[in-house]
Formats: structure tokens, C-alpha cells, sequence
């Protein structure tokens, strides 16, 4: 009686298409190694009953060598082997290399299902495996799928309950990959072909001169588009919307209000110039919604479009190639790259994936770079809101203070920290098309996230912070954090309420800017030290659990200091 | 024939690899990725100033950080 299924394979396999596939539960994929962080479950209706379908992490072999595969070979040691069927999924383009942990799995005497994934993509590129022989060889089931499209689910759900443990003598680690060249021989043929535009473009992105060149363009376009995309929603609809159409709505169903009572300045906050401003007023139907649908949800859109876009392609991989080398001087390896564009995002998934790093130091390296000098996606649509208008010179000059924090502080941590940072060591998947609907359930399933994520955090955090100030109840921290806010930093001291929030919602925190009325000066301290001060609750939270209490205070610790010579430092020195 | 590391190689010349000389778990590492004594390489690139070298190695792309890749000793044609 099968209890649990289990999705294992090599990393990048598809493991994650197939399990969403089978369940029906959305989870991230990508064209990446390490994609999985955290293990997924689901169930699948087999013959009437629930059986619980868990995703592991992908793993070369069953001799683990990182904690990422730790996890996955002791999960997969969980229940008694008669309790569970073991799917592993194989990328038949590259057969040779996953048949290693297969037969690692036939040996151990699991009982194992093949499923032969990326098909469709292993006949474009000539490579033709006959999977009935594989079978006889093999002696387990094979069938060969295409995740993406569907093509063969079906069938592998029928099949799952002929898995079962065969007899294989177990062989030496040394021999197994002689083994493996002997199936190969018997079950691949590769067709001679020419090289086409993709390999070529797969090629060229891992040359130092061309892969410089092909990642300075397409750094340059993503950003253009995601300004473009962006700036687009706003003009055209959300702008429109708000403006045209929500409105009129609300002055309708508030005129009987009366202005500065405790309900008007709830719900619709202060009036400017007898006005309702969304970017000012700062009430729970005004600013609040503006805040996350007008200015930064168009930004999540066209962001996480482009990302997802790269990841799919495969592309992020190379892009780790070309910067291992600068990110070793940060104790860090190429690979890092991942969790800090995830970060740019936002930072929750950006420090969980630093999960594909493998030591302790470098996740303790990666995590508090990103919490100081990556800002998220919110933030920097805010500071495109706030800043945007005096001019690139501003906007530009806040990401140049984090990046430069980011090769400061890690170049210090490098080499303050004890230990070494372990070397680059990854495998570069091929360019990939996956379909459109792919990219767009994806993305549709970030942005749903992020709706129900920051919504009631906003709504909820504007409610209480208007019942604060309207009983004058910030008064107090205001008072207490003056000498700093105003001799440091050069902030009126009402920007403290702003920086409290911040450990809120940035976005939100950068609202509460807004009203009052900082010069470009003060915008851009207040913006830049809002990035990298502290991190909201919810990157707090992913801290404390990554990292673990100690590092979290000496992270936090760090991240006080540096906002305390930061803002001082631009507010006599470099902005006089 | 002489005996070299994979950084000392050319871009796009085959070796075939004669010695790890590292560790146990870069020996295990590189073994379950396909890399190991006697299988033969394709190098593809080289990132200047001590960056990463790309390798081919059967059907998969590899990218060995250089401390990787200078203790790789291969047998170049």
C-alpha cells in the first residue's frame, strides 16, 4: 500500500513542473539549479484515496554532499520502503549524467518509477533514447514525459503502482559510471547536427568578452523594460482608474463625513487643498490602496516578468559566471546572484534561497548584503515615485550608496569573518523556451502572493498608524529619537515615524514621506537609509529562522551601525 | 602529452583528466556531476583575472570555480 510518493531527481530536472502536474498545488520552477529550497507537498487522487506527493530537493546522488541533499536523501528515508513509491524524474538531454543517482535509488532497493522528462526538448537537440530498452535494462517502468506540456502525466499516474524494489547488485562508486557508458551506448543515439542559434547564444553568454557584452545589454533591457512595462500600467490604468473612476466614488459615500473628525481622517486623512491626494492624505481608503495598486503593484508586474522571464530562459546561471569572480572578493560565489535578484524582488525569497549556498558563513554574508543594500521591489517603485521626479541623478545616486554598501561591507565581512568561502561549482543548464502560459502562471502566482501578502499588512498598518497619530501617541518616539533624526541625519523629526514603519512596510513607510514635505536633500537620506536601516518583519522573521538568533543580533547590529555612518555621513559630507 | 590543470589549458581544447587533487567531498562533488579520473573534458571558457572555468563533460555544461579547476590535472592532446 503506497503511503507517499516522492519527486526525486537531479537539480533542474523539472521536478517542480511534474509536481504541480501531479497535484495541482503552483510552486515555483525555473531553468536553475536549486530552485526548490523549501519541500513542497500535495496530494494525488489515486483510485480514490489522498496519497501525499512530496517534492524534494534535487540531489546528484544518494551519497549527499551539501545540506540541500541531505534533506532530500533523509526525507526519502522516512517511512519503510513497502510505504512509498519513489518517482524519479530524469532530463533525458542529458541521460548519462542522471542515470547515476537511478541506479544509486535501484540499488538501495527503492521502488522506483522512471519518468523521462524534456522529451520534446532532447529530440530538437538529436538525441533519440529507446525507452522500452532503457525499461528492460533498468528493469523498472520508464515513461517518458514533457511536464510542461503534459504530455505523458497521464500515464505516469497509471503506472505509479507498478513501482516496485528490483533485484541489482549493489557496485563500487568507480564502477557505476562505466556502467552507465554501457546503457548509454545500448539506449542513446545521438543525431550529428549542426550548431544552431541557441548554442551558439549558449555559447557566447559564458565567453568573457561576448558574455560581458550579451549580460551589459541585457541588464540595460531588463531595466528599461521593467521601467517601460511599469510606468506603463500607472499612465494608462491604474492612474486612470484611481483618479477617473474610484474618485468621484469615494467623495460620494464621504461628503457626509465631517472633515477632521476621527472617521474622515480614518478612512480619508487630511484633505490638501480641499482634495482627496492619494499620494498625501494618507487615509485607509486613500493612500493605503494607492500606495500598493497605483505605485508599486505595476512594478511587481513588470519586475517579476522580466525575472521570471531570465529564469526560464536559463539565463541566470551564466550571469553567475561572469560575477564570480567580484563576488569572491565578498566572500561570496557566483552563485549568490540568485538570491540577490530574488532579493530585488522582494527579500524573503531572495534570503531563503540562499539556501544554494552551502556555508554558514556565506548565508550569514549573503542574507545581511541583501537586507542592506538589496531594496525590494516596493521600495524601489516608491523611490521611483518619490525621487523620480527630480531627475535619474537621484534615483541613480541611492542604488549607487547600496551597491557600493554591498561591496564595503562584504569586502569587510570577507575578511573579518572566520573561515573561507567554499568555491563555485555549478552546473549550467541549457537555454530553454518553456510556453508562455508557463511565464504566466508563474507570474501570476507571485502577484496573487504579493496581493495577499502586502494587502491587509497595509490596510491594517495604515489603520493603526492613523488611530496613533490622530491620539498623538508617536509624540513620545518622536521626542526621543529628535537628536538623532534631526542632528544626524538633517530630518524633521516627524521622518522617525516613517523609519519606525519602515520595520512595517517599506512601501508604506516611504508614504508616510510624503505629507511631509522634504526637500530633495532629506528625500534622499530618509529613502536611501529607509533601504538599508532595517529590514521589515517579515525579512526579520526569515532572518531569525535562516540564520538563527545569534546571527540575526550581530546581523542587526551591523545594519544599525551602517545606517547610522551612512546618514550622517550624506548629510554632512557628501550632500552639504 | 604533458600533465596540466585545467586552468593552464586552452579555451576549446579537449584533456583528459589523469588526478583530483583535492579533498574528499570536491573528489565526491565532482564525481557525482560526472567529472572524475579518466573521463574526458572540453574546455569552453575561461574568465580572465582568476574567474571560473566552463567546462563540457558528457552532455552537461559545468562551471568550476578556478580553486576548482587548478586542482583538476589533466593529460592535454
Amino acid at each position: 500500500m503506497i503511503k507517499k510518493i516522492y519527486l526525486i531527481g537531479n537539480p533542474n530536472v523539472g521536478k517542480s513542473v511534474v509536481f504541480s502536474r501531479l497535484t495541482g498545488v503552483q510552486v515555483i520552477s525555473s531553468n536553475y539549479p536549486g530552485t526548490t529550497v523549501e519541500i513542497s507537498k500535495g496530494y494525488l487522487l489515486l483510485k480514490d484515496s489522498k496519497i501525499e506527493v512530496v517534492d524534494l530537493p534535487g540531489t546528484y546522488s544518494l551519497e549527499p554532499t551539501s545540506s540541500a541533499e541531505e534533506v532530500a536523501v533523509s526525507l526519502l528515508k522516512e517511512l519503510p520502503k513497502e510505504e512509498i513509491a519513489v518517482i524519479n524524474i530524469l532530463d533525458a538531454t542529458n541521460l548519462e549524467r542522471n542515470l547515476l543517482l537511478t541506479l544509486q535509488l535501484i540499488e538501495d532497493g527503492f521502488p522506483v518509477i522512471i519518468c523521462l522528462n524534456m522529451c520534446d526538448d532532447a529530440t530538437h537537440r538529436g538525441v533519440n533514447i529507446d525507452v522500452d530498452k532503457l525499461e528492460k535494462i533498468l528493469n523498472v517502468p520508464v515513461i517518458s514525459t514533457c511536464a510542461v506540456t503534459g504530455v505523458g502525466i497521464k500515464l505516469l499516474i497509471e503506472r505509479i503502482k507498478e513501482s516496485a524494489p528490483t533485484a541489482r547488485k549493489k557496485i563500487a562508486h568507480e564502477e557505476r559510471w562505466l556502467e552507465i557508458g554501457r546503457i548509454i551506448e545500448q539506449v542513446q543515439h545521438l543525431e550529428h547536427r549542426h550548431h544552431n542559434l541557441r548554442e551558439v547564444l549558449e555559447d557566447a553568454s559564458v565567453r568573457p568578452i561576448t558574455g560581458f557584452l550579451m549580460a551589459a545589454g541585457i541588464i540595460y533591457a531588463s531595466f528599461k523594460i521593467v521601467r517601460f512595462v511599469g510606468e506603463g500600467i500607472i499612465n494608462n490604468i491604474t492612474d486612470p482608474v484611481f483618479i477617473k473612476l474610484y474618485q468621484p466614488i469615494l467623495e460620494k459615500f464621504t461628503f457626509h463625513l465631517q472633515e477632521k473628525g476621527f472617521w474622515f481622517h480614518l478612512l480619508i486623512g487630511d484633505l490638501i487643498n480641499g482634495k482627496i491626494d492619494f499620494k498625501q492624505s494618507l487615509g485607509v481608503l486613500t493612500t493605503a490602496p494607492y500606495i500598493e495598486i497605483g505605485m508599486v503593484l505595476p512594478y511587481v508586474i513588470s519586475f517579476y516578468f522580466i525575472l521570471s522571464l531570465l529564469e526560464d530562459i536559463g539565463y541566470l546561471p551564466r550571469l553567475a559566471i561572469l560575477l564570480d569572480n567580484i563576488l569572491h572578493r565578498l566572500g561570496l560565489h557566483g552563485y549568490a546572484v540568485i538570491p540577490g535578484l530574488l532579493g530585488f524582488g522582494c527579500n524573503v525569497p531572495g534570503i531563503l534561497s540562499t539556501r544554494v549556498l552551502e556555508s554558514k558563513r556565506e548565508r550569514f554574508i549573503a542574507a545581511t548584503l541583501i537586507s542592506i543594500g538589496v531594496p525590494c521591489v516596493p521600495l524601489q517603485a516608491m523611490i521611483f515615485g518619490l525621487l523620480g521626479k527630480f531627475g535619474g541623478f537621484y534615483v541613480g545616486g541611492v542604488y549607487l550608496v547600496l551597491f557600493s554598501l554591498i561591496a564595503i561591507i562584504g569586502f569587510i565581512l570577507n575578511r573579518t569573518l572566520r573561515g573561507y568561502s567554499p568555491e563555485f561549482l555549478l552546473e549550467i543548464p541549457p537555454y530553454r523556451f518553456p510556453p508562455l502560459s508557463m511565464l504566466g502562471r508563474k507570474l501570476y502566482y507571485r502577484i496573487k502572493g504579493f496581493l495577499i501578502e502586502a494587502m491587509p499588512v497595509v490596510l491594517i498598518g495604515v489603520l493603526v498608524i492613523n488611530i496613533l497619530l490622530y491620539l498623538k501617541l508617536f509624540d513620545f518616539i518622536t521626542g526621543m529619537f529628535a537628536p538623532i533624526i534631526q542632528g544626524l541625519f538633517g530630518l524633521p523629526k516627524e521622518a522617525i515615524v516613517s523609519l519606525v514603519i519602515g520595520f512595517l512596510r517599506k512601501d508604506v513607510a516611504v508614504g508616510m514621506l510624503m505629507p511631509l514635505g522634504l526637500t530633495v536633500k532629506q528625500l534622499f537620506i530618509a529613502a536611501t537609509l529607509l533601504a538599508i536601516s532595517f529590514p521589515c518583519v517579515a525579512t526579520f522573521v526569515v532572518l531569525w529562522k535562516e540564520l538563527g538568533f545569534k546571527s540575526l543580533v550581530k546581523s542587526t547590529l551591523i545594519m544599525i551601525t551602517v545606517s547610522l555612518i551612512v546618514g550622517s555621513a550624506l548629510n554632512f559630507l557628501i550632500l552639504r | 602529452m604533458k600533465k596540466i590543470t585545467l586552468t593552464q589549458i586552452k579555451e576549446g581544447s579537449k584533456a583528459r583528466i589523469i588526478e583530483i587533487s583535492g579533498g574528499h567531498n570536491l573528489i565526491d562533488r565532482l564525481m557525482n556531476m560526472g567529472v572524475y579520473k579518466g573521463k574526458e573534458v572540453t574546455k569552453l571558457s575561461h574568465i580572465g583575472l582568476r574567474g571560473p572555468v566552463v567546462i563540457k563533460a558528457g552532455r552537461s555544461i559545468l562551471a568550476l570555480g578556478h580553486g576548482v579547476a587548478a586542482k583538476i590535472i589533466v593529460e592535454a592532446e
